[in-house]
């Protein structure tokens, strides 16, 4: 994995209602394309797009998993590695804001407790259509201490700065953690096996 | 002269332009033979001249007004004779040119009799392309009347075309009638197919002919029968299906396309092909509930049944292919199979209903997931019952994606063939409608539910199956391990194996990053918990620590293994506990690696069919990838572990037996130098007391461990030695009594490490030698320029605190050392 070209690689896992439109949104950020009439996603999709962030390669493996019921235990697997969740709601869709609150009891009973997840809502490009206010789902996502964003993939708008944003974040978060790590007594394994390393070198 | 020639030059040059072609200016100067005068190379200046029309004298000026002027005599003479060799020149020029004469006026006729002739050719040339214009003008009329002819040839063609068809046409109406009275359906279908093939027009036009009424009539007739022939086709391949007569299906099936009714015979004929599949699956399904318990194949029955489905339908399309292909052309295969994918839907949804009623399998998710949302024993549903309903599930699942792909494969070759000239829009609609035709039939939906359910399941099944394992873990003497860390891999390979073998790419994938999470959290946790216990130390800390662990196992007790049941009845169990503990964390580490290139390997074979789509390959990858970083967490586990068996087991014990250094005099004489040799005072009691100890962890650790252990002991017994070597003093004698004691030191950790470890006692090899000097400045022959291959560890100031330690050195001198 060192070998490959980049300095971080982040997992990012998509989850929501079926036909929110998940799959636009990832085809959008990593092909530039809107198809329309995608078919309901089966199980998970799989998507990589490498960013530059700064200067710094950042390898971002983007997971699409179908919203659709019977897929929920395939989908759940992968809440655990992720790094990142976007939950993805439909703007023009009452019922996709409402299951929200079951989307984060998954969350909490899955994902790692050092997941950041992004409140999506996306097609406002059917503002015409819209059921949700932005008011009511900015209330929500700062209740529930979530980055909100609306995004339309149909006509690009927030797609690009809702991975980057988020690429940045993650970016920020590994920093810290590394930097704590750091100034954090090493483990009792950790120091002793270094010096022992450094010794073997000399050889 | 030079002057004069040069002004006639220069008169010359401008005037050049307006001069016309070269001819005629020679023809001037034949004319003017005073210009001639000039020298013939010169022509073009001579010939300006003549133009000029200057006079004879012209040529040289210089003598009119300077001979006049001149009055000496040498100089007239001097002038004459200079104008008596000019002379003599332009006479011989004048010759030469008069030579030349002949030749020009002879080229001169030559032109002049090519005047007339230039005069003759132009006028050959007007007839000429008078004559080229008359022969296109006729070209083209040639050809205009060939193109009229070929038209008329076309016309006559069509004409002949017309006639035929019109021949045909009637040819058709008396030969639709006989089959008809014959019941030669297949001629007669091929009547109207030929009639249905003809020119619409050409029966419109031939209506309007003088035999309209008559063609009318026959028309009218040819009509009737092609609706009688349709009906009496359908009806009687009515019949034919309801009396399962499939020579007759099979023959009126191959007329419909003649009649033009394509779709009519496809949705026809899989009618027929799905009451066939609709039959056999319900024979099936009640031989399947007739089913005796004991029977060998009871526990996958519905799988079987499936399969024999699936087998059914497989086999009906291979059989049909041909006909539908030869008959209906390519391209049509897709809409026989949706058709029969509709029966097929239904016929699954009829197993699968049948399936999770007798095996409980919604009541037994209910029950996993209860147990796994409380984790109260009391209703756990225990996991071994699980076993063969989630391999028949499995099964269940490999047999559709065998059977989806075989349509796929099918189908998609099919329409290889009809789309081979259609454009890529057309290509990629069908593509579309293949998928969802694949994706979203019935079969594939409930197979994804069932799969859901499934996943769930084998979680359940691993982690209960897991903890089990943990609860009953035994240890044998002899072995390095205990009985779970076999037991949980496998267990983790047999439900990866299980999801691999439903040939659902997905499946597997949750499969593994489920086992990626039980074995770096829920397993790694047990094992982090049993380290956590330490490792007992023997002295007064056994006591301490036995209260700690204590209170440890009453706050893990279930997950915990058998040692932990018992109590520490005896340390000697707790630390053999803690030793396997060690030596199962390595083992831990070595197996997911062995995992990862066994499921990698298994894998390539699947991956070559083309299962799961393009993405397959890398979802698998990246799943697997997590997975295998899990090794390095349980080698830093082992490394935690082995950093807390030398720091409570080994240091403990290894630096009072070095501090016993201290009570040992290198401050010493001959005499005790030689009583030393005979009885040791130090090293040798250590070398055993080391060997002792590490004699039970070399018997109790795998030699992996065993190495890693060893080597972190021998940088302790440095450290540890360096310290209480800067707290003694030493003479001369000493100092090599301690060179001697370092030596067999070294020696014996050189035998029982397969490190090198000369790099860690490096600075204590170097304090030996520093503490062996003879004097003070003896050190220099070392130092700086005079080192040689030997590296430094030891820092001036160290090496001057060394040296202090000697104190037969005077530390004056040791300031005095420039270092």
């Amino acid at each position: 994995m060192s070998m490959e070209d980049y300095d971080f690689l982040f997992k990012i896992v998509l989850i929501g209602n079926a036909g929110v439109g998940k799959t636009c949104l990832v085809r959008r950020f990593t092909q530039g394309l809107f198809p329309p009439g995608q078919g309901a996603t089966i199980g998970v999709d799989f998507m990589i797009k490498t960013v530059e962030i700064n200067g710094e390669k950042v390898k971002l493996q983007i997971w699409d998993t179908a919203g659709q019921e019977r897929f929920r235990s395939i989908t759940q697997s992968y809440y655990r590695s992720a790094n990142a969740l976007i939950l993805t709601y439909d703007i023009t869709c009452e019922e996709s804001f409402r299951c929200l609150p079951e989307w984060l009891r998954e969350i909490e009973q899955y994902a790692s407790n050092k997941v950041i997840t992004v409140l999506v809502g996306n097609k406002i490009d059917l503002a015409e259509r819209r059921e949700v206010s932005q008011q009511r789902a900015e209330e929500f996502s700062e209740a529930q201490d979530m980055y909100y964003l609306e995004t339309s993939a149909k006509e690009s708008d927030n797609v690009e700065k809702l991975f980057l944003d988020l690429a940045c974040r993650l970016i920020s978060e590994a920093r810290q953690n590394t930097l704590v790590n750091n100034v954090a007594s090493p483990l009792p394994g950790e120091g002793k096996s270094i010096s022992y390393l450094t010794c073997c070198n000399f050889n | 002269m030079a002057i004069a020639y040069r002004h006639l030059l220069g008169q010359h040059n401008p005037s050049r332009g307006e001069w016309g072609p070269p001819w005629r200016s020679r023809k001037c100067s034949v004319g003017n033979k005073m210009a001639d005068a000039n020298s013939p190379i010169k022509l073009t200046g001579v010939a300006a001249a003549a133009a000029e029309g200057k006079g004879g004298g012209c040529c040289s000026e210089l003598s009119a007004e300077l001979i006049r002027s001149l009055t000496e005599l040498q100089e007239l003479e001097a002038v004459y004779e200079r104008l008596c060799s000019e002379e003599k020149v332009v006479e011989e020029e004048l010759d030469a040119l008069l030579e030349q004469q002949s030749t020009i006026e002879s080229k001169m006729i030559t032109l002049q009799r090519m005047g007339p002739n230039l005069q003759l050719i132009e006028g050959d040339a007007k007839q000429l392309a008078g004559m080229i214009t008359f022969t296109c003008s006729l070209a083209e009329n040639v050809s205009s009347k060939v193109r009229q002819l070929d038209l008329a040839k076309n016309r006559l063609y069509q004409a002949i075309q017309r006639a035929d068809d019109i021949l045909d046409l009637k040819f058709c109406m008396d030969g639709v009638q006989t089959a008809l009275r014959n019941e030669d359906y297949e001629q007669a279908a091929a009547h109207i197919h030929r009639y249905l093939s003809l020119d619409k027009s050409v029966i419109e036009l031939s209506r309007q002919g003088k035999e309209g009424s008559m063609i009318d009539a026959n028309l009218k007739l040819l009509q009737e029968a092609e609706q009688h022939l349709k009906a009496v086709v359908t009806e009687k391949f009515d019949i034919a299906t309801k009396e399962g007569d499939l020579p007759q299906v099979e023959r009126f099936f191959k007329i419909f396309p003649l009649l033009g009714l394509h779709e009519e015979g496809l949705s026809k004929f899989s009618e027929y092909l799905c009451k066939q599949v609709a039959n056999k699956a319900e024979e099936n399904l009640l031989l399947v509930l007739g089913t005796d318990m004991s029977d060998r194949r009871a526990a996958v029955i519905f799988a079987d049944t499936l399969t024999l489905l699936f087998e059914g339908i497989a086999r009906i399309v291979e059989t049909h292919q041909p006909i539908v292909e030869t008959y209906y052309g390519p391209g049509r295969l897709y809409t026989l199979i949706k058709h029969l994918q509709l029966e097929c839907d239904q016929q699954v949804e009829k197993v699968v209903d049948k399936f999770i009623k007798q095996r409980d399998y919604h009541r037994q998710f209910q029950l996993v997931q209860n147990s796994m949302m409380r984790s109260s024993a009391a209703e756990k549903i225990e996991p071994r019952e699980l076993d063969p309903i989630l391999t028949e599930v499995t099964l269940m699942n490999a047999r559709s994606e065998l059977y989806l792909r075989f349509l796929k494969k099918r189908i998609s070759s099919d329409f290889e063939v009809g789309d081979s000239m259609a454009s890529e829009e057309v290509k990629q609609e069908h593509q579309k409608c293949l998928d969802k035709l694949l994706n979203h039939c019935l079969l594939s939906c409930t197979m994804q539910e069932l799969i859901g359910y499934y996943i769930t399941m084998e979680e359940y099944f691993m982690r209960e199956t897991v903890n089990k394992a943990v609860a009953l873990d035994t240890y044998e003497k002899g072995q390095l391990t205990s009985s779970m860390v076999d037991d949980v891999f496998y267990i983790v390979k047999k439900c990866i194996g299980r999801a691999l073998s439903s040939s659902s790419i997905d499946c597997l994938c949750a499969m593994i990053n489920l086992s990626t999470t039980e074995l770096e959290s829920d397993f790694r946790e047990v094992l982090c918990n049993k380290l956590r216990m330490g490792f007992p130390a023997t002295t007064f800390q056994d006591f301490q620590r036995g209260v700690t662990s204590a209170v440890n196992i009453m706050h893990s007790s279930l997950q915990q293994g058998k040692f932990d049941t018992k109590g520490i009845e005896s340390t000697d169990e707790a630390k053999l506990s803690f030793l396997v503990t060690l030596n199962n964390v390595e083992v831990c580490s070595e197996n997911i690696s062995t995992l990862k290139t066994t499921l990698e390997s298994d894998c390539t074979k699947l991956f070559s069919q083309g299962i799961g789509g393009e993405q397959a390959q890398a979802k698998f990858d990246s799943c697997l990838s997590d997975l295998a970083a899990v090794s390095n967490k349980f080698r830093d586990l082992l490394q935690e572990g082995l950093t807390e068996l030398n720091s409570t087991a080994i240091k403990p014990q290894v630096k009072p037996w070095i501090n016993i250094f201290l009570s040992v005099s290198h401050n010493i004489e001959e005499e005790e130098f030689n009583d030393y040799e005979a009885n040791d005072p130090w090293v040798q009691q250590f070398i055993l007391n080391l060997e002792q100890q590490m004699a039970e962890f070399k018997a109790g650790l795998s030699p992996v461990i065993y190495d890693s252990l060893t080597s972190l002991m021998t940088s302790l017994i440095a450290i540890e030695l360096e310290k209480v070597v800067l707290k003694s003093t030493f003479n001369r004698l000493g100092g090599l009594q301690f060179d001697k004691e370092l030596r067999s030191l070294i020696a014996y950790l050189t035998t029982v490490t397969t490190w090198t470890i000369r790099d860690k006692f490096a600075r204590l090899s170097q304090m030996a030698t520093i503490l062996n000097l003879e004097r003070v400045t003896e050190i220099l022959d070392y130092w700086g320029a005079n080192s040689g291959p030997l590296t430094w560890r030891l820092t001036p100031a160290e090496v001057r605190q060394v040296l202090a330690l000697r104190i037969d050195f005077r530390s004056e001198d040791i300031k005095r050392l420039r270092l």
